[in-house]
């Protein structure tokens, strides 16, 4: 089963995830348009600011066992087990923000939407673009992303490329298996000028 | 395997669910002195307010005792535990043997020590039976009282508020929800309250009720009386653990576990408002009588009686309330003795964005948190707080408005 893996050591700190993302829970689905309905939809993954001014993706990782589950008073959340999707009914949920009290990575928003009834406040989070799987396509932030900060494959498959890739660094031989150059540059200088500064 | 649990909450549905589970063949029967489906008691309050409908309460499908082969024995309370012979005794007086027994009854709502408190129209708010009372008086109620500024005092008089009738919280404490926030959190608490309408007075107490058979008046213990129709009293909760025997169970405010919620009786265990355990922050013996601790708990507890010893770390107090456009959340300790040495306090007011935020540290460890307002993420700090890890950031950077999980990541 694939799922989305991020990679933060390649996040840019661009944010076209999470417009993607809005643009992919908008009514009209279209970034033209959606910018102009009402509600505004929202992303549901957060580029958060780093120690250094990196950034990350931050998205539910639809966890197992769920703490925002355990801690739903409606029982609002259930999981969808052919994609592994934790999902949170609208109808049900009643707004009380006992998900925000035990998520532990602060991934859940509160706002109106239009998968809601129209009005009420309720508690959304990443839903695996479930939609768009069941169309054939794979999650918008994914898509979009350029540099393969986040992408959709079998975990499996990304963890046999990681040890291939610490593999290959304990080579005698092995050069710098530097993907990136540029960006990593960028990040050692933004991290020595935070070090710097907190002199 | 016979598994008796005496409870029908959400603790003892969580354990029967786990025990059948891990157990697809013991037989499990529930004892529950409520009638009915396992539904969820905080929602009671908005059932009261009429937010939600009667139908929103229950947390289980309608054939939930049938579809996982449960025994329900409802509408019945437990009057004794026979440890030696391993049996339970309802008030009905009918046997039921055990080989593994799980206390789940919860806790029980404390009076409010004041005269005639058993005056009609003076209510506790623990079950959704006392609410549909509540609501048949509500028609001819034009003053309520509510006796205690603990979240179920406030929770009942937010739901009377919203239906439209004038509400006074008469409250012990110097202000609101004193076992959860600190003074600054209650003071900005208590202001919003008040520009809602509701008065709330602190400081006071009452010594009686008045009336002939319905209660009419309330006289505080300075003399000064108030008009009511109707009165809730919200004054805590003690758990229920009466019928056990002390000299065969170990038994402190609630009933004392182990890290596998096991009594002091090896085929007794406990889980839920009933149960004590370490608490996290306080490290040391306490109840935490909360909705998500009778979760965990209540799991826990399932995977231990069918033999898988899953440890438990402890309980962690925490509570989020929404009231008006104030949202409130607190987790640890939130108040701290000043005789305590090795505590470091991080505080910040905003009055312009209406936001508190306080961080409470036991050397590098965080150990409690009080949030008014920007409360989204604050299930970043309950998981730093419940890791028990000393914080390798900077503790600044947790007070700064842009704290997200990504500052935590280390590599």
């Amino acid at each position: 089963m694939r799922e989305v893996i991020v990679h933060p050591e390649r996040c840019v700190g661009c944010m076209q995830c999470m417009i993607a993302c809005a643009a992919a829970h908008s009514k009209t689905g279209e970034l033209f348009t959606a910018i102009a309905e009402t509600p505004l939809p929202k992303p549901r993954v957060h580029v958060g600011v780093g120690r250094f001014e990196e950034g990350f993706p931050n998205r539910c990782r639809h966890c197992h066992p769920a703490p925002c589950m355990a801690a739903c008073l409606p029982g609002a959340i259930c999981r969808d087990q052919k994609t592994n999707t934790v999902l949170i009914d609208p109808d049900t949920c009643i707004n009380c923000a006992s998900c925000a009290m035990a998520c532990p990575y602060g991934v859940i928003r509160y706002h109106e939407d239009n998968s809601a009834p129209a009005g009420k406040v309720v508690a959304i989070k990443c839903d695996n673009c479930i939609h768009r799987q069941r169309q054939g396509k794979i999650p918008a932030c994914v898509e979009v992303c350029k540099v393969g900060a986040l992408t959709f494959e079998e975990m499996s498959t990304a963890m046999k490329r990681k040890t291939d890739e610490i593999s290959r660094s304990m080579s005698a031989e092995a050069g710098a298996a530097e993907k990136s150059p540029g960006f990593a540059l960028l990040k050692t200088i933004k991290k020595a000028r935070t070090e710097l500064s907190a002199r | 395997m016979h598994y008796v649990i005496i409870g029908n909450g959400v603790a003892g549905t969580v354990a029967a669910e786990t025990l059948r589970r891990f157990d697809p063949d013991g037989s499990i029967t529930m004892i529950g002195d409520e009638a009915g489906l396992p539904y969820c008691r905080p929602m009671i309050s908005l059932y009261l307010e009429g937010a939600v409908s009667q139908n929103a309460l229950p947390i289980r499908l309608d054939d939930f005792y049938n579809a996982l082969g449960i025994t329900p024995v409802l509408g019945n309370r437990v009057v004794q535990v026979d440890t030696d012979n391993k049996q339970v005794r309802t008030a009905d007086d009918k046997p039921l043997s055990y080989d593994k027994l799980l206390i789940a009854t919860g806790s029980d709502p404390r009076p409010a020590k004041a005269d005639n408190e058993s005056l009609q129209n003076i209510f506790f708010m623990r079950t959704q039976s006392q609410v549909e009372q509540m609501l048949t008086v509500l028609p001819n109620a034009k003053h309520a009282l509510v006796l205690g500024g603990g979240l179920v005092g406030f929770k009942a008089a937010y739901g009377l508020l919203r239906r439209g009738i004038k509400v006074s919280m008469l409250i012990r404490s110097p202000y609101p929800l004193s076992m959860q926030v600190d003074e600054t959190a209650g003071q900005m608490i208590r202001h919003v309250l008040e520009n809602q309408g509701l008065n709330v007075q602190v400081g006071v107490q009452v010594s009686s009720f008045e009336g002939d058979s319905q209660v009419r008046e309330a006289v505080l213990t300075d003399g000064s009386r108030l008009v009511c129709e109707l009165a809730v009293i919200g004054k805590g909760v003690f758990p229920a653990h009466d019928f056990l025997p002390k000299d065969k169970i170990a038994v402190d405010a609630g009933i004392r576990v182990n890290g596998h919620m096991q009594t002091s009786d090896p085929d007794i265990y406990a889980a839920g408002d009933v149960a004590e355990y370490i608490d996290i922050a306080r490290q040391k013996p306490w109840v935490n009588a909360i909705w998500p601790e009778a979760v965990i708990q209540g799991e826990i507890a399932g995977m231990n009686m069918a033999g898988r010893p899953y440890a438990y770390a402890g309980s962690l107090s925490r509570n989020v309330i929404r009231i008006f456009d104030t949202d409130v959340m607190t987790a640890g300790l939130v108040s701290p003795s000043p005789d305590d040495t090795d505590i470091q306090v991080m505080s910040h007011i905003d009055p312009k964005r209406a936001t508190y935020r306080k961080l409470v540290f036991r050397e590098d460890r965080l150990i409690g948190f009080a949030l008014v307002n920007r409360i989204e993420q604050g299930g970043v700090l309950t998981a730093l707080i419940r890791s028990q890890q000393p914080v390798a950031i900077a503790k600044d950077s947790l007070m700064a408005p842009d704290f997200n999980f990504s500052k935590l990541m280390l590599f």
